[in-house]
């Protein structure tokens, strides 16, 4: 079996972005990966398109880049997981021997001129209310930022989880985006700054919720033996899992307690032969500080309900034991979902990250998280060949 | 902002039920004919057998407070006059968790297993046409 390794990485132009659209920008991410693995369009027989809020790119990317007959084509589709799945899947494509080598890409334009970055998540949404989604609706419970806020509410009454200690994720990644010149936020920012940041849906400050962004980044997956002879050091995919459950709106369900990436984390790390103490960088998914929290647990870094104690100690912040989300993630830097934290992870595993660098990258963690903790995706990724020990 | 704190919500052919029970201060749920498991209003398959002939059953209207949420950003326009609200997870007694807002409670008072009941209360008006009937919650006891 052949393993996988990410050959390329293409980063269009990131935030506030007008008048491009998302399979333009798409189409640059691809080219610009491409080009960064040292390879050429033609050489693509796998593509793999992901779309944000816009739904303003699929498979017609592929007719767009004028690209020739491919072997793998496909839309996928598993909201903040995607990026994850879609590398598994071209790592599983690559391992069967149905592709060589497959571009995955993430393209989103939610961000319009004059707009508030909150009216993307259904701001527009004027419709009349009618039946029992009408009577959902006007039961207040509709976005993101409000049932993520009943998820972290959920985790503060069952373990004493508090705002500040969800503050201190905020400030730890801040702290890394000064170190990233795509961040979009880069001044310092402290607790009390966080606590001061007025109340989107409480327990949820401002500070807790991630940017949103415009944008396109692109991976070329490709095999590890081939990576070896490309441009780029490759970034080999040690391990791989994902895991979904689907809200379960009945007594006795833990939603908002217990995600799926506490089968996605295992079963990703099993397969690469690490355990929690083996990750030298995590690039978690963070739509808002409290999933940054709950992937630790549900990953093993600490016990259920420790969490809070756990990220507040100031470990995650530069510096600190456990280098985490070292680009300043979605909540500093851009917000291209999945494609935020895997970017991230490739860069430090190649020792780019300047400023940002983490002192170990031999093992990298990834975390891809959607719908309101229902999707999860775990990658393993090092600069070393999947056969190098590491406990050793 | 002006406007109704619950906006006007129109039955459709399929909340009949529902929005005619809620009109008479009765939450009607779903229950599966074949094991009696009871699941929220909108629930189309039993979890349990995989059934799908769910019909209406009658719940008792009492629940625990599971989370909640205090809302303060407007998330959608049909909310504008509503910010801010109490927004929660209830677990009805009968097992089904419902979303819902929560009404007549302060939000320091809160915590989680607190008994709470089903209120009835108007939709729409204040300069817009009046709506259906909708089911909110508040801690048991306290004064409408």
């Amino acid at each position: 079996m052949t393993g996988a390794a990410i050959a390329g990485l293409g980063i269009t132009e990131l935030g506030k972005v007008y008048g491009r659209s998302a399979t333009s920008l798409a189409a640059d991410a691809v080219r610009l990966a491409v080009a960064d693995a040292g390879l050429r369009l033609r050489d693509v027989d796998g593509l793999l398109v992901s779309h944000g809020m816009s739904q303003d790119v699929g498979v017609s990317l592929a007719s767009v880049l004028a690209l020739g007959e491919l072997d793998l084509l496909a839309e996928v589709s598993a909201f903040g997981a995607t990026a994850g799945v879609m590398v598994t899947q071209a790592a599983q494509a690559i391992a069967a021997g149905a592709a060589t080598t497959v571009a995955c890409v993430f393209a989103d334009t939610p961000l319009k001129p004059q707009e508030r970055a909150g009216a993307a998540w259904g701001g527009s949404r004027g419709r009349s209310l009618r039946g029992l989604s009408g009577w959902s609706v006007a039961s207040g419970a509709v976005s993101p930022n409000i049932l993520y806020a009943l998820c972290a509410r959920r985790h503060m009454e069952r373990y004493g989880t508090t705002s500040e200690q969800l503050g201190a994720i905020a400030v730890a990644q801040r702290a890394w985006a000064a170190g990233n010149p795509r961040a979009a936020m880069r001044e310092p920012l402290t607790v009390g700054e966080h606590q001061a940041s007025r109340w989107i849906a409480e327990p949820l400050h401002l500070l807790d919720c991630c940017l949103v962004s415009n944008g396109a980044v692109a991976v070329v997956v490709t095999g590890a033996d081939r990576a070896a002879g490309l441009r780029q050091t490759p970034v080999h995919v040690w391990g791989y899992g994902q895991a979904h459950a689907p809200r379960q709106m009945r007594a006795g369900s833990d939603w908002g307690l217990v995600t799926p990436a506490a089968r996605s984390g295992p079963q990703a790390m099993r397969m690469a032969g690490v355990g929690p103490d083996d990750v030298d960088v995590c690039e978690l998914y963070d739509c808002y500080t409290y999933t940054v929290l709950v992937t630790l647990e549900d990953y093993g870094f600490c016990p259920k309900g420790e969490g809070g104690p756990f990220a507040a100690d100031g470990r995650l912040a530069p510096g600190g034991k456990l280098a985490c989300n070292t680009g300043g993630g979605q909540l500093s830097a851009y917000y291209m979902w999945g494609m935020t934290p895997l970017s991230e992870a490739v860069i430090q595993a190649r020792g780019e990250g300047g400023d940002r660098q983490a002192p170990r990258n031999d093992v990298i963690l990834v975390s891809g998280n959607g719908g309101v903790l229902e999707h999860h995706a775990t990658l393993v990724l090092s600069p070393h060949p999947a056969s190098r020990s590491v406990t050793g | 902002m002006s406007g109704p704190a619950f906006p006007a919500v129109e039955r459709d052919e399929a909340s009949e039920p529902f929005f005619a029970a809620a009109a008479r201060d009765q939450l009607l749920v779903r229950r599966c004919p074949s094991d009696g498991v009871m699941l929220g209003p909108q629930a189309r398959i039993c979890p349990n057998c995989g059934g799908a002939e769910l019909e209406w059953a009658a719940a008792s209207g009492h629940g625990a407070l599971v989370s909640w949420a205090v809302v303060h950003q407007v998330p959608v326009p049909a909310l504008a006059a509503a910010v801010p609200y109490l927004t929660a997870v209830v677990e009805l007694a009968e097992g089904p968790w419902l979303m819902a807002r929560l009404v007549d409670a302060d939000d320091r008072d809160l915590r989680a297993g607190l008994p709470v009941t089903a209120r009835f209360l108007p939709s729409g008006g204040d300069g817009e046409p009046a709506g259906e009937t909708l089911v909110a919650f508040a801690p048991q006891g306290a004064p409408a």
